[in-house]
């Protein structure tokens, strides 16, 4: 009997990886307490995270098919690893906001969590859609979420106003920018279903470039791109932890992730793919530098971290750009890279309240823990060997070199560079500095918050050790672009 | 013992080492112990492997596959256990030194100063022993960051600048050129592995060839090559113990060892195609072993005119693997007289170091001028002393003369006569700055108010220094019998 809920479960898995988080949602408005509500929104995430993984697993590995699987949706390799990848990241910073939930104050926390499900559900959504449209829409249901989620911090502190707004302002210029986008490509490729995308032909070459540009340029706005990344610091340079988890963490890592599913299918066409490697490269060139100059500027650690994902966002474009298997693959796992690092830096500085680099002076002795996640994380952006970040440079090295394109591993080095002095500031600080201000972190219980974030530090050095299997997954969702068969 | 389990315990000893030190940090004499008794067991595991290669024996360990045909490995071949033996030993008595020093200067933090010295020994260790270019690109990574705490000991105004600029240095260059430069290699030859012969062997262009030895080079910058040699200057405030690893035992010869096995293992005969960057870094490297030496001079701490005076002698090391550009025997002369400098500057830089480390803790002395006549008081350190500066001077019988000897004959050997000149003007110079003052300091007055500490040095401080003197006589028997030794390493395919 169990059995064959299982099976049934498995067999709608995409859905149930949109609708989990959103029931999940509605609970929230229910639930009562901040801390039943953290664990109700902890245990929905992570069933979410469990299915999502089994499913992908399953789509990779070739086990469960792929492709069509309802009116509205459509699997590929893309999206059902990227699907899989924020699914865990969702329960991990569900799980690891739950230190810090009377930050939000305690009546506004599960309206808080509510909205980090949505945005769960939003992106995950826009991976698994089945047509451009539905992408749309299920990207501004993220995004709009996300807004949300900085504009609750507002009872805290009323710059979070500030922040919403330009994400709402900004966020609606790329909302029209992916529209418009979206109608002219499907206009020169005569559908706009995922399925049929790939085997497209392209009527109208110029049509489709341009409506191909504006979608991904869309997408970078939502996605922190410099130098489209105006509402990041304004947004997460002093939000709560849930704001940089549910915005910093999720929401860049959407974006990117949803940018690689429709880079995917745009370049496929040989008529546009040229144009659209351009526009990629450059954008990933100009984010690699921006990102990397105001990281090394940066004076507040949220804000440096949120620069930083902006260089590594770069990065990400660049082995788009590549436009090979090779390149998304190296892609998928700078996403990985990105996501554990964030997750570490993030949650390594929310657990003690950290917000300017000066409050990590003297931490590693206040919360050990914390700055044991922390330097993983710097170690990580610096791209320093044997962590996920080195390969995930490596990978787009190799494949840039593969392609003769010398300039991309260039850029790649100054981002590493750049990790060597903005992280190396970060590990400086933290060991080598006294304190000077208290240690604001909750004991007790709620030690167990940081749990998340050290699996996320263990598993940027796993990843770096002993990177076969995801490596190996990564190369398979590359290949099984359009829902095709490895 | 499997040559792999002595292998694995080479490297791993120093690391249960750091961990038990910081676990058991009192009492001091367990703390002291610990130390000691790691280092001798790393020294004993260090010979054991010499003598295994020394039969013919193999052995290559593998920690993981982190990129696909690139393992984190580790393996034996006579230059890294000659270096390793070398290193290891002289750690045993730097161990001695250092527990005597953190006792007479009550250095703050000791069990920390010890763990990371350790460390930084498992690291030089690790760069000897790496088996392709990415382990050791790890392992130099690795050592940076082991040796960063180091720097930073003193947690002072002057200690926080000194470790940003040691840890800007070293890692920004490794990534800005070695990085690249390895990428480039992995492209061209699909491997990282050391291989005697070269893995480039007949696989690059002269200007591929050029470019990469530039950017190899200058990525070593633990090598301490002008100018990418700020970190040596900057780190001369670092507590005694800590110069010892840094300036003698662990990061300057893991720079010296990373240049020998770049142009060894991964060029080999390629190095016929990369004359011109060959050339110019032996000029760049011969002028800066001057500069070193006459600011040398100008230094009146005696910790910046130490540092200096390394540095002049670590760039005689890359200026003999740099003749290694010359096809013939004289190729591998210059590589031979690399790896003997290695060794006569392990030996004569721990010493001077160690015996300065003695005079600051006993009598508070730190300026060259405050040297005169303490000889007199402190005979056994300072005939230490006075032995050690020989051998940098390059005076016979000692460590430094051989590997002179060998470097310029390379040099002229090979038609470089210039290059010979530079090297000996070098020496010379290194005269200038440690002569006068070894004399001084054995043949002037002595001062009548030599000791802060009235019952004068330990024998923990005192006997180190002049074993590690009389090291530096190692090489008058020994350098036939390392000719041979290491002779397998370029025998084979040789530049």
């Amino acid at each position: 009997m169990s059995a064959a809920y299982i099976d049934l479960a498995r067999a709608h898995a995409p859905l149930l990886l949109i609708v989990m988080p959103l029931i999940g949602a509605a609970l929230m408005l229910v639930s009562g307490p901040a801390r039943l509500s953290w664990f109700v929104a902890g245990l929905v995430a992570s069933a979410g995270a469990f299915v999502a993984v089994d499913f992908a697993l399953g789509a990779l590995t070739g086990a469960q098919p792929v492709a069509a699987v309802g009116v509205m949706l459509h699997v590929d390799g893309i999206g059902a690893f990227a699907a899989a990848l924020l699914a865990v990241v969702a329960a991990l910073t569900i799980w690891g906001a739950g230190a810090t939930l009377k930050d939000s104050g305690g009546a506004a926390a599960p309206l808080a969590l509510a909205l980090m499900l949505c945005v769960t559900a939003g992106w995950i959504g826009a991976l698994l859609a089945g047509d451009l449209g539905s992408i749309i829409a299920a990207v501004e249901t993220a995004w709009l979420a996300g807004v949300g989620l900085v504009a609750v911090n507002a009872s805290r502190d009323r710059a979070a106003l500030n922040g919403a707004l330009r994400m709402l302002s900004l966020g609606g210029v790329g909302f029209a920018l992916m529209l418009l986008g979206a109608a002219l490509f499907a206009r020169a490729a005569g559908t706009s279903s995922m399925e049929s995308l790939a085997l497209a032909r392209i009527e109208a070459p110029g049509l489709a470039s341009a409506g191909a540009a504006l979608m991904i340029l869309g997408l970078a706005v939502k996605a922190g791109v410099a130098p489209l990344h105006a509402w990041g610091v304004a947004a997460l340079g002093r939000s709560t932890s849930m704001v940089t988890f549910g915005v910093g963490a999720l929401g860049m890592l959407g974006a990117l992730a949803v940018m690689s599913r429709v880079a995917g299918y745009v370049m496929a066409a040989p008529e546009i793919g040229e144009g659209i490697q351009a526009a990629l490269a450059a954008l990933g060139g100009v984010s690699v530098v921006v990102g990397s100059v105001q990281a090394v500027g940066a004076r507040n650690l949220l804000r440096l971290t949120a620069y930083a994902g902006v260089s590594q966002a770069g990065c990400v474009l660049l082995s788009l750009a590549l436009g090979s298997p090779a390149g998304f693959a190296a892609a998928l796992v700078q996403l990985v890279a990105f996501a554990a690092a964030a997750l570490a830096l993030y949650g390594g500085a929310s657990a003690g309240r950290v917000q300017t680099l000066a409050m990590l002076d003297g931490y590693a002795q206040r919360a050990p823990l914390a700055s044991t996640a922390i330097t993983a994380g710097a170690l990580s952006l610096m791209g320093a060997p044997l962590t996920i970040g080195f390969l995930g440079r490596w990978r787009l090295v190799e494949a840039g070199v593969g392609a003769g394109w010398w300039w991309a591993a260039g850029l790649v080095i100054i981002a590493s560079l750049a990790g060597v002095f903005y992280g190396g500031r970060l590990i400086e600080r933290m060991y080598f500095r006294r304190a000077n201000t208290a240690y604001a972190g909750e004991g007790g219980v709620w030690r167990v918050a940081l749990g998340p974030v050290l699996v996320a530090a263990i598993a940027t050095i796993a990843w770096g050790l002993a990177p076969g299997g995801l490596l190996r997954a990564a190369t398979s969702a590359s290949l099984m672009l359009g829902g095709l068969s490895p | 013992m499997t040559v792999e389990i002595a292998l694995f315990c080479v490297l791993g000893a120093p690391l249960v080492q750091a961990a038990l030190i910081l676990l058991l940090p009192k009492p001091p004499g367990l703390r002291d112990l610990i130390h000691i008794g790691f280092s001798l067991f790393a020294a004993g595991c260090a010979i054991y492997l010499a003598n295994a290669v020394a039969h013919g024996e193999t052995a290559r360990i593998v920690l993981a596959r982190p990129l696909p045909n690139v393992d984190l490995a580790f393996a034996i071949d006579p230059l890294g256990a000659m270096m390793a033996v070398v290193l290891t030993g002289l750690g045993v008595l730097h161990a001695v030194h250092a527990a005597g020093v953190v006792r007479a200067k009550q250095e703050k933090a000791p069990a920390r100063l010890l763990a990371f010295i350790a460390l930084s020994m498992c690291g030089v260790t690790a760069v000897a022993f790496s088996a392709n270019l990415f382990s050791f690109f790890v392992a130099y990574q690795a050592l940076t960051l082991a040796a960063f705490p180091l720097v930073a000991h003193r947690g002072d105004e002057e200690a926080r600048p000194a470790a940003r600029a040691f840890l800007a240095t070293l890692l920004a260059s490794s990534i800005g050129f070695f990085l690249p430069a390895m990428i480039w290699t992995y492209a061209i030859a699909g491997a990282l592995d050391f291989q005697a012969g070269g893995v480039l062997a007949g696989r690059v262009d002269a200007f591929t060839a050029n470019v990469l030895l530039v950017l190899y080079v200058l990525g070593i910058a633990m090598a301490a090559i002008p100018p990418m040699h700020r970190w040596l200057p900057a780190s001369s405030n670092g507590p005694f113990p800590a110069l010892v690893a840094i300036q003698a035992l662990a990061v300057l010869p893991a720079g010296g060892i990373g240049i020998l096995k770049v142009v060894t293992f991964v060029f080999g005969t390629a190095m016929e195609q990369a004359v011109i960057a060959a050339q110019a870094l032996i000029v760049l490297v011969g002028l800066g072993m001057i500069a070193a030496a006459l600011i040398a001079l100008s230094k009146e701490d005696i910790r910046e005119r130490l540092a200096y005076s390394v540095m002049a002698q670590s760039l005689a090391v890359v200026m003999g693997a740099l003749l290694a550009v010359l096809p013939g025997e004289y190729a591998a002369a210059g590589l031979f007289a690399a790896a003997l400098q290695i060794v006569a500057l392990a030996c004569a830089a721990s010493t001077l170091v160690m015996a300065a480390g003695t005079t600051a803790a006993i009598t508070g002395r730190t300026k060259v001028s405050d040297y005169a006549g303490l000889g007199r008081v402190m005979p056994w350190t300072f005939a230490g002393f006075a032995i050690a500066s020989a051998s940098m001077i390059g005076l016979p019988p000692f460590a430094g003369a051989w590997a002179k000897l060998w470097l310029i004959t390379a040099a002229a050997g090979s038609g470089l006569v210039w290059a010979a000149g530079l090297a000996s003007v070098a020496a010379i110079l290194t005269f200038t700055h440690l002569g006068p003052l070894a004399a001084n300091a054995l043949a002037a007055r002595a001062p009548t108010d030599a000791f802060k500490r009235p019952d004068g040095a330990s024998i923990l401080l005192a006997a180190p220094v002049i074993l590690a003197a009389a090291a530096t006589l190692s090489l008058l028997v020994l350098a036939n019998p390392l000719a041979e030794f290491l002779s397998p390493i370029w025998a084979r395919g040789a530049p």
